[in-house]
């Protein structure tokens, strides 16, 4: 504080005061600046570097061109894990989007205990992820303990083993994610419908609008550009979601819950084979930069 | 008459949606709270009880014997080691992401929309995808398994939300207010400091909060960066429990109830910043 202050009093004296803002200003920005670029932008770099060499157990053996990305492609496993971070990414907007749309409207009915209802809500994602897997997994045990299993106990039902069952476990690792997060986008809707103007809908009534046309009409066309933020943002953390499926399915079984991003952790930080898992990184990095140059193109197309 | 009528019908109506947007909300509130509280339950159970068909929320037999064991495998040092680190990450991130959100608002400089544009599209890029060549490169460059390696990494995570949410705030303070403590005798940065600075207090607190949430939580990057037992975070620590203890149910709930008590405190006192920060963020754009 004391070097800024004494710097700003020799700035004010200076004789060219415009270049003497631009220094302080670009004194202030770079700092932060530079721990970004650092930990974001270089990794990057150094990630299509190291996927284009072969890293097995952090040694170097060398440049080997696209032979990690020619490996990666021709692997069927590779293909099926794009297609499970699909299902994994559009079934949790799929399940948390229309609760997080119900959730918002009940906030704004209910008031004030619409307030308290958010807050609870959002309860869950103030947690750690792979704590929020751990707890769950302890839930849905099918063995004697497992609330789950006790529950249909009392209606004489046997215990369903969900992480074991290759059919189970995706939906699974899904609705845990989506217990966490959905209340975040309820957040951003609930902001979304206080802006839309109360005389709209008292308008509507007197028109003999039903409630059914008048979320139609009035409440989609203009919630839509919060629901577009909502969207973005949720697809890009559930794209990059990898703590709940570490915590609860390990991937398993028989590879039904290994998304792309769960084959990074398998290759990458478990085989070690660290040539290939930044090929894999570099991958979901584009794809990251692709979701967010097109919501970035919608978002700003949806203002004008 | 019929006018009448259908006036009542409509109340009819709007009590049943009443009665049913309650009870849906109550089941809602049910479904997020009680896996907690099940774990909270489970956490101060005796083993025998914990098994127990049918199973019962409030424990006959309250103890803590779970919460002794995991003190006597020294969780404590892990709980330390995660305030540690998180400390450290936001109260940087923070002090960072305040001077640049200033220089934003209130100095020309070259290159100031595409810097911001950096910060901004930092703040989409998810770090998992980048985890692995930063783990390479910490190696390389003899940061891996460093006591600095996970408060360098949360911190710029933090910052680009720093820089977003004080931004938006000192954008909305006039300059004027400036310029008055600048006749008052104020150089710029005091002014800065005793005049703009306790207004931002709103910013702050959410910027800070959304640091601690993300950092005191997160699981992948303290894994995949700290491979010494003493540097662990409580996630971290909590996960190898499991896999020495895995039937341990009571000590792996005390666990979970330990790493959950701060971040939900935390959020529950501060809620209101943080759900105005996020909305306030998304509203304006």
């Amino acid at each position: 504080m004391n070097v800024a202050t004494t710097r700003q009093r020799n700035a004010a004296g200076s004789a060219d005061p415009a270049a003497a803002t631009r220094r302080t200003g670009l004194a202030l920005v770079v700092p932060a600046l530079a721990v970004v670029v650092a930990v974001n932008v270089l990794p990057a770099f150094f990630g299509f570097y190291s996927s284009l060499r072969a890293i097995f157990f952090f040694g170097d053996d060398g440049f080997v061109g696209l032979r990690n990305y020619a490996q990666l492609f021709a692997d069927p496993s590779t293909w099926q894990a794009i297609r499970r971070s699909l299902v994994f990414t559009f079934g949790s907007l799929a399940l948390a989007v229309p609760l997080a749309m119900l959730a918002a409207i009940g906030i704004r009915k209910l008031g004030a205990w619409g307030r308290v209802l958010l807050t609870v809500l959002l309860i869950p994602w103030a947690m750690s992820p792979i704590v929020v897997a751990l707890l769950w997994k302890w839930i849905l045990l099918p063995s004697p303990g497992g609330l789950l299993a006790s529950i249909l106990a009392v209606f004489g039902i046997p215990p369903i083993n969900l992480m074991s069952n290759p059919d189970y476990a995706m939906p699974t690792v899904i609705a845990v994610g989506v217990w966490r997060t959905f209340a975040f986008a309820a957040i951003i809707l609930t902001a979304g419908l206080g802006q839309i103007p109360a005389d709209l809908y008292r308008a509507a009534s007197v028109d003999g609008l039903t409630a059914l046309e008048r979320f139609r009409r009035i409440t989609m066309p203009l919630i839509a550009p919060s629901l577009l933020i909502v969207l973005s943002v949720l697809t890009i953390s559930y794209f990059n979601e990898v703590q709940i499926i570490i915590g609860l399915t390990s991937g398993g079984p028989i590879h039904s819950t290994t998304t792309l991003g769960y084959l990074l952790f398998e290759v990458g930080f478990v085989e070690l084979n660290q040539g290939r898992g930044n090929a894999i990184a570099i991958v979901m990095f584009l794809i990251n930069l692709l979701l967010i140059v097109g919501y970035v193109r919608l978002l700003g197309g949806g203002r004008k | 008459m019929s006018g009448c009528w259908a006036a009542e019908g409509n109340d009819a109506v709007k009590i049943a949606a009443r009665i049913l947007t309650a009870l849906a909300a109550l089941a809602a509130a049910i479904v997020a709270i009680g896996p907690i509280a099940w774990a909270v339950s489970t956490s101060l159970k005796r083993n025998n009880e914990i098994f127990l068909v049918p199973p019962s929320l409030i424990p006959t037999t309250v103890t803590f014997d779970h919460y002794a064991r995991l003190f006597h495998e020294g969780v404590h040092w892990n709980f330390l080691n995660s305030a540690l680190y998180t400390f450290a990450a936001v109260s940087s991130a923070v002090v960072l992401g305040t001077l640049a959100g200033y220089a934003f608002v209130r100095f020309e400089f070259r290159a100031k929309s595409a810097m911001l544009l950096l910060f901004m599209a930092s703040m989409a890029i998810p770090g998992y995808a980048l985890l692995l060549p930063t783990q390479v490169l910490f190696v390389q460059i003899g940061l891996f398994n460093t006591p600095v390696a996970l408060p360098i990494l949360y911190a710029a995570h933090i910052v680009p939300f720093a820089v977003w949410m004080t931004r938006a705030h000192f954008a909305s303070v006039p300059i004027e207010l400036e310029h008055a403590a600048a006749v008052d005798g104020y150089t710029r940065f005091e002014a800065a400091w005793r005049v703009v600075l306790p207004g931002a207090k709103p910013a702050l607190i959410a910027a800070s909060a959304f640091g601690f949430l993300y950092a005191w939580n997160d699981y992948i990057t303290s894994t995949t960066m700290i491979d010494s037992p003493d540097m662990r975070t409580l996630p971290v620590a909590l996960i190898f429990f499991q896999g020495f203890h895995g039937r341990d149910w009571g000590a792996l709930m005390a666990g979970a109830v330990i790493a959950t008590l701060p971040p939900v405190v935390l959020f529950l006192c501060f809620r209101r910043y943080l759900i105005g920060g996020f909305s306030e963020g998304s509203v304006k754009g």
